[in-house]
């Protein structure tokens, strides 16, 4: 009896899991716990430590490659590290390889600089999509105005103050990547291992994984993975976000895989050795 | 024929693919020149086979609504959902915002566009959960190692996870994020790495095989 | 009188000394001699554009000491400040550049001048340039003597010497391999997921279900999605012979062209031209997750006896692979998009690792040639498990050691520049 009862509990209808999951996430989202994220991990301290020691005028591009479907996970970590960075006074170039995130980008850039009063081609620019990455990346090494001589708007770029002095890689302080595709290994091989820009990345957390190698080597000065790292920037430059509200919901879903995965080797155990 | 399809076509391929590899030592500017034209020539074959794919999706839907063919009806969404983007397009000119306010396209893309495309993802999370219920389960020393790993890097990854091991562990000295880091760092990058390199040399001999016109079958066979 | 003398002597010596600590010691207000035996240069494999400028280090070179780099394209005046840094930096061993291609010594100053950083990258390979180096201390400044140069566009990266020996080994053996397959034949190991593809088919034709295969979301300059498509080609051939059916959902549309023209041609060649369909190949979207959902959609409807994922994945391997396992088919995976591998390991019956998948066109087609190539491919692994092995140990010693010069001659020859 009991036997059959496991059996049907291992081979348990997928569905019963996800409106399982489905209550618990309602409920996290509803009914929030209030969990503050303690550990903050490494490879997002570094990231908040370089960005933190640019003096301010530096100029950083920002370059936001996800479309709506990794948004949730992304656009808390692009907006924790826009208002970073212009809380730190530091230039902002927007550019994106994405052509879903346009959108995304209008959006995000319709509300942060206004909370610093910070002003459009003074303190920073929004480029156009570019299909191409690597012809964009490369062409930036020499001449950046050789692809984006205008704005989104199609206004001249280069007379806009914030442009002052930027010409290509050389006067560019930080490249910040955020992305839901191969976008960060390209910043890295084309900006950041040939012409020594620093680069860093926020990327989903079914991708974090993959990059460990380049963290390693210091090809990527710090890394923000999934909700977990925004919530972890937000707790940093102190401005809570979507970040750490998703943080309940993330913290109860992954506490529930864990006590599946225990349940399902409870009884497996069970059916093999009672 | 066998000259158009064949033979010209592999002369393209040995030629092209011979100067792309030799531009990795000839630092010439003429060499650049060359990899920028390759590179706006790709771009250029990719946007008119872009038309191709949208001619082809809209003829074959076509044919299945003329024929009544099974579930004919999701055919007439292509057409519905094709249109909800492009016509609020047009008359935004592409623009998502007019200064502070949405456009027609900016809602067609915050509205229809921006929760379809992010509950597909979403759905994602329910896949793995289910599927992490069934793969888990302790058969073998490997997969021992293997849901060992797993439970440090879950419980590591949230704060409720960490509370918990602190509760439960917390005599140990060791903090759950120094075991996740340990594991991210050492035995997934070795590994890791270990693929990377077998795949970046089936990547060479491959490319050889195609330059040099053995493995052709991507052309179609002789 | 001796005593005199003695005195004399005392008072001569006292002068000498003072004389002599005059002449070596500099005091703070002292002049800084203007620095000689500057050179300037092209600097080599390179596209043009950069100057090189040399000279000694001196024994002033302290850090509160600073030097000034101007540069001017005119033939006389113009001067524009290129850069700026404290004297005791920027020696040669700062360029990175191997051991074989450039003399890394810290006896002399090395300074890269980028002049596109300050012209026209037009105007900057050909015409001469001049230039000149400032010291400044307490605020004076000390010129050098003006020199000129032009740069060039340089034919080849000598520093890049290692990468094209290894390339002319790895062509060596790959043409010996091929050279030697017509001769006889070679061994190659079985690998599960291939031999399982007659099984699929066979299974999906007595149940008369479709077999979807999909080539992943690569563009085709993607190795993998080249792959992709000689495995296409072998399994329509099949599909041909069993006259099953076959369907091949698109995200790129380059790569729909192709694999219409591959698929095409394996029916004709399994002599079953009549029962190509040019629906066969359909676009769906260029969207990611669209065309998951999608094939999603396609999947749960139709119930295929067997799909295959062949290429280039991201996230949407697990929504796919899910789907597919829930409506009983046969699913057989293969990417090179290591990330993807578990999710595929775990949804699917058979999983092509990487390589794997490259090799499968060979081992499909049973083609001598293309089966003698893999030899490459384990040779390229053969050269580096020992490469890693010797490296990592002789560079290991040498920092035990304290080698440095040995340390960076084995750094140096497995750097890519």
């Amino acid at each position: 009896m009991l036997k059959e009862k496991l059996n049907a509990l291992l081979r348990i209808d997928r569905r019963w899991i996800f409106l399982g999951l489905t209550v618990v996430l309602f409920g996290a989202i509803m009914r929030p716990l209030g969990l503050i994220n303690k550990e903050i991990s490494k490879d997002t301290r570094n990231a908040y430590d370089f960005m933190e020691k640019l003096p301010a005028g530096s100029f950083v591009i920002l370059s936001l490659d996800y479309d709506p479907s990794t948004a949730p996970e992304l656009n808390p970590q692009a907006v924790a590290v826009a208002r970073h960075a212009f809380r730190k006074n530091l230039r902002v170039g927007v550019v994106t390889y994405a052509a879903g995130a346009t959108g995304l980008i209008e959006q995000l850039f319709a509300v942060v600089p206004a909370e610093f009063k910070k002003e459009y081609g003074r303190d920073y620019i929004i480029f156009p999509y570019q299909p191409s990455a690597v012809a964009a990346l490369t062409q930036m090494a020499s001449d950046l105005y050789g692809i984006y001589d205008k704005d989104k708007d199609g206004k001249d770029a280069k007379s806009m103050p914030v442009m002052l002095g930027v010409k290509n890689y050389k006067n560019i302080s930080l490249v910040v990547c955020i992305a839901g595709t191969q976008m960060p290994t390209y910043w890295v091989q084309y900006a950041g291992d040939k012409y020594g820009v620093p680069v860093m990345a926020g990327v989903t957390a079914i991708s974090q994984p993959g990059y460990g190698p380049y963290l390693q080597k210091k090809q990527l000065k710090g890394l923000l993975g999934g909700m977990k790292g925004a919530a972890e920037y937000e707790h940093l430059i102190d401005t809570p976000g979507k970040g750490t509200s998703g943080i309940d919901a993330l913290s109860l879903a992954h506490v529930m895989v864990v006590g599946l995965i225990i349940v399902s080797n409870i009884a497996m155990v069970i059916l093999k050795y009672l | 024929m066998k000259l158009i399809k064949k033979q010209i076509p592999l002369a393209i391929v040995l030629v092209f693919g011979t100067l792309t590899l030799l531009t990795y030592f000839v630092p010439h500017k003429r060499s650049v020149n060359f990899l920028e034209t390759m590179n706006k020539w790709e771009n250029i074959v990719a946007a008119f086979a872009f038309f191709l794919g949208l001619i082809n999706l809209f003829y074959s839907h076509y044919t299945k609504i003329s024929r009544k063919a099974d579930g004919w009806g999701y055919s007439i969404f292509v057409y519905i959902g094709f249109l909800a983007i492009a016509i609020p397009a047009y008359v935004s000119h592409g623009k998502n915002m007019d200064g502070s306010v949405l456009t027609w396209m900016g809602w067609a893309f915050k509205y229809i566009y921006n929760p379809l495309s992010a509950t597909m993802f979403a759905v994602l999370a329910f896949y793995i959960v289910s599927t992490a219920y069934k793969s888990f389960r302790i058969r073998s020393l490997q997969a021992f190692v293997l849901f060992a790993a797993a439970m440090f890097l879950i419980l590591g990854n949230v704060p409720l996870g960490q509370m918990i091991w602190d509760k439960l562990f917390g005599w140990t000295s060791y903090a759950i994020s120094d075991i996740v880091d340990w594991i991210m760092h050492v035995p997934a990058i070795a590994g890791k790495r270990g693929i990377m390199i077998g795949i970046a040399i089936g990547v060479v001999v491959t490319a050889l095989k195609i330059i040099f016109g053995i493995e052709r079958q991507y052309l179609g066979k002789d | 009188m001796i005593k005199n003398k003695s005195g004399l002597s005392l008072v001569l010596s006292f002068l000498a000394v003072t004389t002599v600590f005059a002449a070596t010691s500099p005091r703070p207000s002292a002049q800084l001699p203007p620095v000689t035996r500057l050179t300037a240069a092209d600097m080599p494999y390179d596209v043009g554009g950069t100057a090189l400028l040399k000279w000694d280090v001196r024994p002033e070179d302290t850090p509160d000491v600073l030097y000034q780099i101007y540069v001017s394209s005119m033939e006389s005046g113009g001067w524009i400040k290129a850069d700026e840094f404290p004297a005791d930096t920027r020696t040669g061993d700062g360029i990175e550049l191997p051991f074989w291609a450039w003399n890394a010594s810290v006896r002399e100053h090395v300074v890269k001048v980028e002049l596109n950083n300050f012209y026209g990258e037009a105007q900057t390979t050909g015409p001469v340039f001049r230039f000149k180096v400032t010291s400044v201390k307490d605020k004076k400044s000390y010129d050098s003597q003006v020199v000129s140069a032009g740069t060039v566009s340089n034919w080849f990266r000598l520093d890049r010497l290692n990468n094209l020996v290894m390339a002319i080994l790895v062509f060596i053996v790959f043409f010996w391999a091929v050279s030697h397959a017509k001769r006889k034949g070679l061994f190659i190991r079985r690998i599960a997921g291939l031999d399982a593809i007659d099984e699929a088919i066979g299974r999906a034709t007595e149940m008369g279900k479709p077999i979807y295969y999909l080539p992943g979301i690569g563009n085709m300059t993607m190795v993998s999605t080249i792959a992709s498509t000689f495995i296409l080609g072998e399994v329509s051939k099949k599909v041909a012979q069993y006259d099953s059916t076959i369907k091949v959902p698109h995200k790129d549309p380059v790569v729909m062209t192709v694999a219409k023209e591959v698929v095409k041609q394996a029916f004709l060649e399994a002599g079953r031209p009549d029962s190509y369909r040019e629906d066969i190949n359909q676009f769906v979207s260029y969207d990611q997750f669209s065309y998951a959902a999608s094939v999603d959609g396609m999947i749960s409807r139709e119930k295929p006896a067997a799909i295959f994922y062949m290429g280039w994945f991201m996230a949407e391997s697990l929504l796919l692979a899910e789907v597919g396992s829930t409506t009983g088919a046969i699913q057989i995976a293969g990417t090179d998009e290591e990330a993807q591998l578990p999710f595929f390991f775990t949804a699917c019956d058979y999983t092509l690792i990487g390589e794997e998948l490259y090799a499968a066109g060979a081992y499909l087609s049973k083609d001598p040639m293309l089966m003698s190539a893999l030899k490459t491919q384990d040779f390229g692994k053969l050269v580096v498990m020992v490469s890693v092995a010797l490296g990592g140990i002789l560079a290991s010693l040498g920092g035990l050691m304290h080698w440095d010069p040995f340390t960076r001659i084995i750094a140096d020859l497995f750097k890519a520049y």
